[in-house]
């Protein structure tokens, strides 16, 4: 009786052969990724592993920044459920779809953006997926990965000098590697933090987290660092500490201390700029020039 | 996911994928030595899964839309736009199809008229039945070689490499897509010229993305101000794709 081999032996002595074309086209998607972000020069997340600390604002603000200072600029949301970012920069249009790519509707300073926003026209419409939704866990976040990929490899960025993507709220611990994995030539980090004491416990997770997945953290923005009295402007802390012991314990540089103001607050919901002279745009030039000596 | 004749010890090859049942995908493979045969079955989950991956099992007929997967996944609704598609994708959508029913298993080129879209066509572009035929004015005929170099393109940068040429040899009145005019049509859209020895060291990139190298080392090439790709600018883009046996 002949010996039944194993399936690893067999496996040793075997050549495969992709009739199939499922790895022909995975890889096709990699490389259009790849010659699609080769054309940007430097590629930054927004991140925190805590929501509602003010990525978006953060993203928005420094996007502006960088095309305030002369670079050529795109800003990927990939909050694809809850995308914000073209509201804040006060851009509205829809994707056209060209044989070579799909064109993205352009903002203020020429900012191209990308978001799931625009397929959105009605304020209260959530992003719904066609698909099994009661197994979803199966299968959504390998699609919502593909969601991502197809913004960065179909929408026409052409050459950017910044290439800045606003991921989403929480501790969404799958989103940070799916980015790290399309774009292993990414630049780094930027994270985001409010100075209370339950954001930054959650938010030290998410600068280790980064790093283990190789990530590179650029710096911390401690975001709603106090109020600005609306009549005399001075700073009422809000918390008792700020950011500084994340920034130390972690050798991160903290870059920049943004004040709760109003002014921020109703521009970010309105899509208007801040003027040039207010003091958080200046923050923002600020970290434009401690970023780029990072990079 | 392989499937191995363990009788054979071979790997099982793909035969093709049907649908089943609702929401299932059907993959089937066959043991070329022994003939037997499998089908894998999916269920909704995991048709999903596959569907989420936006690959087409068995290859693709027809070249993937930019956004595609989001575009089709989409759950319609009264607040949901579809964005702007110009008419040369839907255009480029439509050849694929009639190459598809036309061309008869030739696959990624696109047949020649004859076109039962026209008016469909036409009235997609704003045109009537017969405005359409300026459309596809000049039928294009590929030879074999030509076919077999622009198989070697992804399918997502051959419809605008085919358009490309095509356009070239319409311009100069030519009707058979050549080789020969492939590399023209490069001259004339104002390409880089390549150096016996930064061909021959392109050779070593792997096929599947040795089309897309050389169109990135072309664009460097430009960005430089050179008409000549040489050997020293092979080596000044090495780390591009170091990995790749280049």
């Amino acid at each position: 009786m002949t010996e039944e081999k194993s399936l690893k032996d067999i496996l040793k002595k075997i050549k495969f052969s992709d009739k199939a074309q499922v790895m022909k086209q995975l890889v096709d998607q990699s490389i259009q990724v790849k010659v699609r972000m080769g054309r940007i020069r430097h590629k930054i997340v927004v991140m925190s592993g805590k929501g509602g600390v003010g990525k978006s604002t953060t993203t928005a603000n420094l996007a502006l920044a960088f095309a305030r200072a002369g670079h050529k600029v795109g800003v990927l949301d990939v909050d694809l459920n809850g995308p914000c970012i073209p509201k804040m920069l006060g851009v509205s249009g829809s994707f056209e779809i060209l044989p070579e790519g799909a064109v993205p509707p352009v903002g203020p300073y020429g900012i191209k953006v990308a978001s799931m926003d625009f397929f959105l026209t009605e304020k209260n419409t959530p992003v719904q997926w066609k698909g099994p939704m009661e197994l979803s866990p199966i299968w959504l976040g390998m699609f919502e990965m593909n969601v991502i990929r197809e913004f960065l490899a179909d929408i026409l960025w052409g050459e950017l000098d910044y290439l800045i993507a606003d991921l989403p709220p929480g501790a969404s611990a799958d989103k940070p590697p799916v980015i790290a994995g399309f774009l292993p030539e990414l630049d780094g980090a930027i994270v985001v933090s409010t100075p209370s004491e339950v954001a930054k416990v959650v938010v030290r997770k998410s600068i280790v987290y980064a790093r283990d997945i190789g990530i590179k953290v650029l710096g911390l923005v401690e975001n709603m660092s106090g109020a600005i009295c609306p009549t005399c402007h001075t700073p009422v802390p809000m918390f008792s500490d700020g950011c500084e012991d994340i920034a130390t314990d972690l050798n991160i540089p903290l870059l920049a201390k943004i004040p709760f103001d109003a002014q921020i607050a109703q521009s970010s919901d309105r899509g208007i700029l801040l003027p040039l002279s207010h003091p958080t745009t200046k923050l923002f030039d600020g970290m434009v020039t401690q970023i780029e000596s990072l990079l | 996911m392989k499937f191995v004749c363990m009788k054979c010890e071979s790997f099982m090859e793909f035969q093709k994928v049907e649908n089943p049942a609702e929401q299932s995908l059907g993959v089937s493979f066959a043991c070329l030595t022994c003939g037997a045969k499998v089908a894998m079955v999916t269920n909704p989950g995991e048709t999903a899964m596959v569907q989420a991956l936006g690959v087409k099992i068995g290859g693709r007929d027809t070249v993937a839309t930019p956004m595609e997967l989001i575009r089709e996944n989409l759950k319609e609704s009264d607040g949901v736009r579809s964005p702007v598609v110009t008419a040369t994708v839907q255009q480029e959508m439509l050849k694929a199809e009639m190459a598809k029913m036309a061309a008869g298993g030739e696959g990624g080129v696109p047949a020649a008229s004859g076109c039962p879209f026209s008016s469909m066509v036409a009235k997609m572009q704003g045109g009537t039945a017969t405005a359409s035929a300026s459309v596809n004015a000049v039928p294009m005929t590929w030879t074999q070689e030509a076919k077999e170099r622009i198989e070697k393109v992804p399918s997502f940068m051959r419809p605008m490499i085919e358009m490309g040429i095509e356009n070239y040899a319409r311009k100069n009145g030519i009707t058979t897509i050549s080789p020969e005019v492939m590399d023209a049509s490069k001259n004339d859209m104002g390409e880089v010229v390549w150096s016996k020895e930064a061909e021959s060291r392109l050779d070593n990139i792997p096929s599947f993305i040795r089309p897309m190298a050389r169109k990135e080392i072309e664009r460097i090439a430009k960005e430089k101000g050179l008409t000549e790709i040489t050997d020293a600018l092979m080596e000044e883009t090495k780390s591009k794709f170091i990995g790749m046996g280049y």
